[in-house]
């Protein structure tokens, strides 16, 4: 016999179905932080400020001001204008005279942006999957993670994060900067990834 | 070093114990994480509207997972096949790791990094690596912490927790290219950046645990707030995946409530910096990402665990707040109960692993306080099936020869009330004898609780006698 067929011979349901509808039925009215859906903006915001997050932010008007966001960013880091761009055709409407792009990022990359899918008001975290032009390992490698997030995609809980239907390869939720505990519980930015989160509001 | 985690997997339990109580650094040490671990969670907890009704929850919906295991297992299984990823069943751990070891030759694999994973330490992962000749680059700070020191992990959330600034600072020193100079923690974590950076892009295998298995979509989650598992697994070509089978939830709401469980209990954050579901391998045009993903769900006693009494325990998330929270890990650290998993879960879960006459001191090394019970997201009854153990441990005669005889005395005396009040009273005036202003510091027979500890001098007449006295007025 298998080991699949022995693990599963061992594991018939212990309890009558629907199992299907069970499983909704557990989904009912969950607990979960009050979230002000009037004010997602503020709320979004607001988490985003919280030490465990710890991302500063700014404000744009139309996509025409992402370079200048950046360049702001990056000049008040004391960075030079070198930044990492994903193959996002939305990203080539922008005039970027002025920076160095790299088209992969390096190992010790400074500076990625990346164009998040969602916000979620609940935590302050950043919606994010992998597509031929969203590559996911600069986000990772990078020192300071600069990310687009249009006001209109902020949605109010985690629930809402997922796409439905067939799955991307990778769907992940950042909420903070890479950060470790592992020294006497003392907290330390930047342990492997990103020291810094740097959210740019499109209020389109 | 502390002076017990060199002997650890020798000793006794009761030799690791005293070690460690005489190991002041190691209190100073667990005390500084798990007291904030504490602390932190209290404030989570508190913030969070009807936190108990979420616990039920949780609890339900582990539950409805452990009765339709099979039926979740298989629906995991052909989604993620779907997806492109290949499933590996194991039965047993050594199973678990002859897969992971032949998919790591068959991609000529001369270094792995790795992802912490309790499931891998639990199979025993770390060694057969080690013993394949395959390198091995642990990317959590705390696993590579305790790599380098050659050690294995004290908790499940915070491997190094027994470890103290000055301890892994020397460590760093001794063992990194390019050490920090500066003796603060956030230089000493920037060495460690500098050190394995290189270490996890240039790995052949990626190997990562799972804390959830999404059966409706065949997904993987992972959790970190380092950010070290989407850097062990995105850049090599094959992803590994090892999971115990209970790891199953139905859909991602389902993952959800269980995420916001897991956070708040574990390390008090409303959620983990990173929290990635991955789907099988890369897609056509994926710039990053492997081209093989291999999940191996594992049982190693966990259908065993469901038929035998224990399906309760499935439930466990791997939090960690048992312990933090423990009475007795607070004194003794994780070493000190000798198996993969310390604290209450680990007390409950090792005599699956090790075998219960290895394990049995394990439920006797608590005080059946509750706060375990307490502070479990998924409302676990931890001291009822530690209770369960120290039953059957008795049933089947692993209780040493002065226990069975000391109690099957006491139980003959105590179902004669007349003979067990007349030799209370004997023996309350004995004490009473011993006792020097209030405290009786050396006691006959019971050497051994007295030795740490004075016990208060009793009253001048039993419970009963008093009792029966003032009845009689």
């Amino acid at each position: 016999m298998s080991a699949r067929d022995a693990i599963l011979s061992r594991l018939k349901s212990t309890a009558p179905g629907p199992i299907e509808a069970e499983a909704a039925a557990l989904l009912t009215a969950p607990e979960r932080p009050a979230v002000d859906e009037s004010a997602l903006e503020a709320e979004f915001l607001a988490r985003l400020a919280l030490p465990s997050v710890n991302a500063s932010h700014d404000v744009i008007a139309a996509m025409a001001d992402l370079p200048a966001a950046i360049a702001r960013y990056l000049e008040g880091q004391g960075e030079h204008l070198t930044l990492y761009l994903p193959p996002d055709p939305r990203l080539a409407t922008c005039d970027w005279t002025g920076f160095t792009l790299h088209e992969s990022a390096a190992p010790d990359e400074a500076a990625t942006l990346a164009i998040a899918r969602k916000g979620i008001a609940e935590t302050g975290s950043l919606v994010f999957e992998t597509s031929p032009q969203a590559p996911m390992l600069p986000n990772f490698l990078t020192l300071h993670h600069i990310v687009l997030l249009a006001v209109k995609d902020i949605a109010p809980y985690l629930e809402d994060a997922p796409l439905p239907g067939v799955q991307p390869r990778a769907h992940y939720w950042v909420t903070g900067v890479s950060g470790t505990t592992d020294i006497e519980g003392s907290y330390v930015r930047g342990a492997h990834g990103p020291r810094f989160l740097h959210v740019i509001l499109l209020r389109d | 070093m502390s002076s017990f985690t060199a002997k650890a997997d020798t000793a006794t339990f009761k030799e690791r114990t005293d070690a460690a109580l005489a190991d002041r650094i190691l209190k100073v040490a667990v005390e500084r994480t798990a007291g904030t671990a504490e602390t932190k969670r209290g404030i989570a907890v508190a913030a969070f509207p009807d936190f108990d009704a979420a616990r039920d929850r949780a609890a339900a919906i582990k539950d409805h997972v452990v009765a339709h295991l099979g039926h979740y297992l298989e629906m995991f299984e052909a989604n993620a096949v779907a997806a492109g990823a290949k499933v590996h069943w194991a039965s047993t751990a050594d199973e678990a790791c002859k897969i992971v070891i032949d998919l790591c030759k068959a991609a000529n694999a001369k270094s792995v990094a790795r992802s912490k994973s309790m499931l891998g330490e639990e199979i025993g992962l770390p060694h057969a690596l080690a013993e394949a000749g395959i390198g091995r680059v642990e990317t959590d700070l705390a696993e590579h912490i305790i790599q380098l020191a050659d050690e294995r992990p004290s908790h499940i959330i915070w491997p190094a927790m027994h470890k103290t600034r000055e301890q892994v600072s020397a460590l760093f020193k001794a063992k990194h290219r390019s050490p920090h100079e500066e003796e603060t923690i956030a230089a000493m974590a920037e060495s460690a950046r500098r050190q394995l950076r290189g270490e996890m892009l240039g790995a052949d295998v990626g190997i990562s645990g799972a804390n959830f298995l999404i059966a409706y979509t065949g997904a993987i989650c992972t959790v970190t707030n380092e950010g070290n598992a989407e850097l062990s697994l995105v850049p090599p070509r094959v992803h590994i995946v090892t999971a115990g089978i209970e790891k199953i939830v139905p859909s991602m709401p389902h993952a959800v409530h269980m995420l916001r469980m897991l956070a708040r209990s574990a390390t008090g954050a409303a959620l983990t910096q990173y929290t990635t579901f991955y789907t099988g391998p890369k897609r056509p045009g994926d710039r990053d990402g492997p081209e093989e993903m291999h999940i191996v769900l594992v049982d190693n006693g966990r259908t065993k665990m469901r038929e035998e009494g224990l399906a309760e325990m499935l439930r466990c998330i791997r939090c960690g707040a048992c312990m933090n929270h423990c009475v007795v890990f607070r004194q003794i650290g994780g070493h000190a109960y000798g198996g993969t998993y310390p604290g209450p879960m680990g007390s409950v879960l090792t005599p699956v692993f090790d075998g219960l006459p290895q394990s049995r001191d394990l439920a006797h090394a608590c005080t059946l306080n509750g706060k375990c019970q307490e502070v479990c997201p998924v409302r676990i009854p931890l001291p009822t099936l530690l209770k369960g153990w120290r039953e059957k441990s008795w049933r089947e005669g692993l209780e040493p020869t002065s226990m069975r005889v000391g109690l099957g005395v006491w139980a003959w005396v105590a179902s004669r009330p007349a003979l067990y009040r007349f030799g209370t009273g004997i023996a309350v005036r004995a004490m009473r004898l011993l006792g020097r202003k209030g405290w009786i510091d050396r006691l006959p027979l019971a050497g051994g609780w007295t030795q740490y500890r004075d016990m208060p001098r009793p009253a001048a007449q039993t419970f009963m006698a008093q009792y029966n006295k003032e009845r009689r007025k």
